[in-house]
């Protein structure tokens, strides 16, 4: 039985690493969005909920993992790579609850091989597929100056609504109608009179405002700034009746009130056809995050540090390259056009959207007819090679990664560097390589120099 | 022991020439080619000749004959290769003076058989595939979407056997979707989503409603059926007709007048 009282072991223990293990994230929602009753709750998430921990090899032989106990040597032992994830450090059985995390793990090391750079611009995925007007439109890193603002002044947060990432209000057009008015009735409701004195402050600098304008106009003395509380009930009444037929006015003071993430203003076909006596105005919105919601974590959700991928990959024999280098992509489902199902391929673990338009992958014929059949002969399954383009983190926290065709060049000289293939211009450098040079072939070319860098033993007078 | 030792070097020898075949700089197999051509023309002897199909036996006769004037030493070769078939020495050469023959180009006619034959054993081949394909799709009833993570054990049977069987729906829709299911009784299609192919309510182990809702959603499906809205042994012939059809029903419940709740 675990003693009642802190020893002082018991205390070291409280001050440990892993005590500092953080709290699980909530996992990513089911999306009603599929209405699909299909499902598994053992399947690899699209996030990581837990953190990972790993160890030293010489600790995990002990099976040392900084945990309050032990962890089993046969179960933690055998992967080549230490990896776990803590779901309890104790529980009521007294034993450490953990699993392995290698899935994650790996993941994360996979995407960041791609040294893709996170954007902001929604790529494609999620509800919204890409289109191909959308295609090539240039997109901004997340870590961008203008858009990743987290120290903010509580008073400047409303002007730096289009370059913030987080909102304390939800996004209204992500939510359904039960939840809208659930939040409606259970937040926003006794939040009225809260309201009444925001628009009043609102109200006084507005008038405050105005009076300082009008001074400044007569060249009179500026006047002394309005206190909210001297501001009557019929001012207010008559203020809220300005509103109320302003509405893009009118969502401001709510949005600035409740700090609601930036909606995309509706599209004409969504208004309808105005009435006559009613006219709905919009205003634009610069925020990224205005179409498809903000994101859950930070945008780049920690997978890249990456500014941008604009540099050019320089290859040891053939000097810079166009392109980056190519991946190899799996084909994880073959395309079924009768079933209107298209080819899926996965890159570095995450599901990636086959390109829109003129390429390889929307071809019936020659590499395109890889796409429509499974081959079990070919082992390991189906893969090719693609060019990973951009990648971002939606609103749900899912990585869209958007890839497109490759170069037969670049996938020659990858395949190079694997060794799978010959190019023209490699074999002099590989016979450099290879050039088996004795111990007095070195020392002769040294010798050669005016200063001589290698000692010898006829230096050291050992041998004559 | 001498004797075995010479037949299974000529049989090697014979089955390295047979393996160096495919290597030809041609468009297509020569020995299955040549083989598959005596399929389609067999012998005269082999040929039925009492005039059975009198109006195909002049166009096949023809095309052997220019089968004949491309291949002059094709029957020769077949019958020494028929008699001295325990020799691969005399296989061997057979096939080297076939392949010698084939050196030329090739006549239209020709072209044309081989084109035929070769577009019918694609078209063999795609259905195998196909049907392979749809047997392994089968065994991965798993939609990916994009942004999906997937390790090894996410392609493991257990995993994929997961994915198969559907479970009943854990969120409450009628909560998700905010809709008081006593004013959709008119709407069709909500109904007969929640009524069995017999026209049954379903229970709410199936429907995943919560007592209140499930109560509601039970009271609406009486109350359509009672007033001769809805049939009561089947769904809607609407949503019938609609499935006949393959086409999707989309039922948009009546939005909530907000003034009427109380909140």
């Amino acid at each position: 039985m675990a003693a009642r009282t802190v020893s002082p072991g018991g205390a070291l223990l409280r001050a440990s690493r892993m005590f500092a293990i953080p709290a699980p994230i909530p996992p990513p929602p089911d999306d009603g969005v599929l209405a699909s009753n299909f499902s598994s709750n053992t399947a690899t998430l699209a996030y990581p909920t837990h953190q990972v921990i790993t160890t030293l090899s010489s600790s995990r032989k002990q099976g040392d993992w900084g945990l309050k106990r032990p962890l089993p040597l046969k179960s933690t032992t055998k992967s080549s790579n230490p990896m776990l994830r803590v779901k309890a450090i104790d529980t009521i059985e007294q034993i450490t609850d953990y699993t392995s995390a290698t899935d994650h793990g790996i993941t994360l090391r996979k995407f960041q091989e791609l040294g893709m750079p996170l954007t902001a611009r929604r790529a494609a995925g999620g509800e919204q597929d890409e289109k191909t007007n959308t295609l090539n439109l240039p997109q901004k890193s997340v870590f961008e100056e203008s858009l990743d603002v987290t120290d903010i002044h509580p008073d400047k947060r409303a002007e730096a609504i289009e370059t913030r990432w987080k909102f304390d209000g939800p996004w209204l057009a992500g939510m359904t109608p039960g939840e809208f008015n659930k939040w409606l009735s259970k937040e926003v409701r006794p939040r009225r009179p809260e309201f009444r004195e925001f628009l009043k402050k609102k109200l006084a600098s507005e008038m405050h405002a105005n009076a300082a304008k009008v001074a400044l106009d007569k060249g009179e003395e500026q006047p002394a700034p309005i206190d909210p509380s001297s501001v009557t009930e019929d001012q207010l009444v008559d203020y809220l009746r300005q509103l109320r037929h302003n509405n893009q006015a009118l969502y401001d003071m709510v949005g600035q009130f409740l700090d609601l993430a930036p909606l995309k203003p509706p599209t004409a076909a969504q208004v309808g056809i105005p009435g006559s006596n009613h006219r709905l105005e919009f205003r634009e919105t610069k925020s990224p995050y205005a179409a498809g919601g903000p994101p859950v974590t930070h945008p780049s959700a920690g997978l890249s540090y990456l500014r941008t991928s604009m540099y050019m990959d320089n290859h040891p024999v053939y000097g810079p390259q166009k392109q980056q280098p190519p991946v190899v992509a799996r084909i994880l489902r073959p395309r079924r056009p009768a079933q209107a199902m298209i080819a899926r391929l996965g890159v570095a673990g995450f599901i990636v959207n086959t390109p829109l338009g003129d390429t390889a992958f929307n071809s019936r014929s020659g590499q395109g007819a890889l796409y429509d059949k499974i081959d079990p002969d070919l082992d390991g399954g189906a893969k090719v090679w693609v060019q990973p383009q951009r990648a971002a983190v939606d609103a749900k926290g899912r990585v869209v990664l958007s890839v497109t065709d490759v170069s037969q060049e670049a996938v020659l000289v990858a395949q190079e560097l694997l060794g799978n293939a010959a190019c023209l211009g490699v074999k002099p450098a590989e016979k450099e390589m290879n050039r088996v040079e004795t111990s007095s072939q070195i020392r002769q070319r040294f010798r050669a120099a005016d200063v001589p860098t290698m000692s010898s033993a006829q230096d050291y007078g050992v041998r004559q | 022991m001498s004797c075995r030792q010479w037949l299974s070097s000529a049989a090697r020898q014979c089955q390295s020439a047979l393996a160096q075949q495919p290597q030809q700089p041609r468009a297509f197999s020569t020995s299955a080619s040549v083989e598959s051509f005596r399929r389609i023309f067999p012998d005269n002897k082999a040929r039925p000749q009492d005039g059975s199909a009198p109006s195909s036996s002049g166009s096949s006769s023809s095309r052997q004959a220019s089968f004949r004037r491309t291949f002059p030493n094709s029957n020769r070769s077949a019958a020494g290769r028929g008699s001295r078939s325990t020799n691969p020495n005399e296989a061997l050469h057979g096939l080297v003076s076939d392949g010698m023959e084939r050196g030329g180009p090739l006549s239209p006619e020709e072209q044309r058989q081989v084109m035929k034959q070769q577009s019918t054993q694609y078209h063999v081949k795609d259905f195998r595939a196909n049907a392979v394909t749809e047997n392994y799709v089968r065994q991965m009833p798993r939609r990916w979407r994009t942004g999906d993570v997937y390790a090894p054990r996410d392609m493991s049977p257990y995993e994929m056997s997961k994915w198969r069987q559907g479970k009943s729906p854990d969120t409450d829709v009628v909560d998700v979707l905010g809709f008081n299911p006593l004013d959709n009784y008119k709407n069709f299609s909500i109904i007969s989503e929640f009524i069995t192919p017999m026209g049954r309510i379903k229970h709410s182990v199936d429907t995943g409603l919560r007592p209140v809702n499930q109560r509601k959603m039970a009271k609406a499906i009486r109350r359509a059926i009672g007033m001769g809205l809805h049939p009561s042994v089947h769904k809607h012939p609407e949503i019938l007709r609609f499935g006949r059809h393959g086409v999707p029903t989309a039922s948009v419940p009546t939005p909530t007048d907000l003034s009427q709740t109380r909140l």
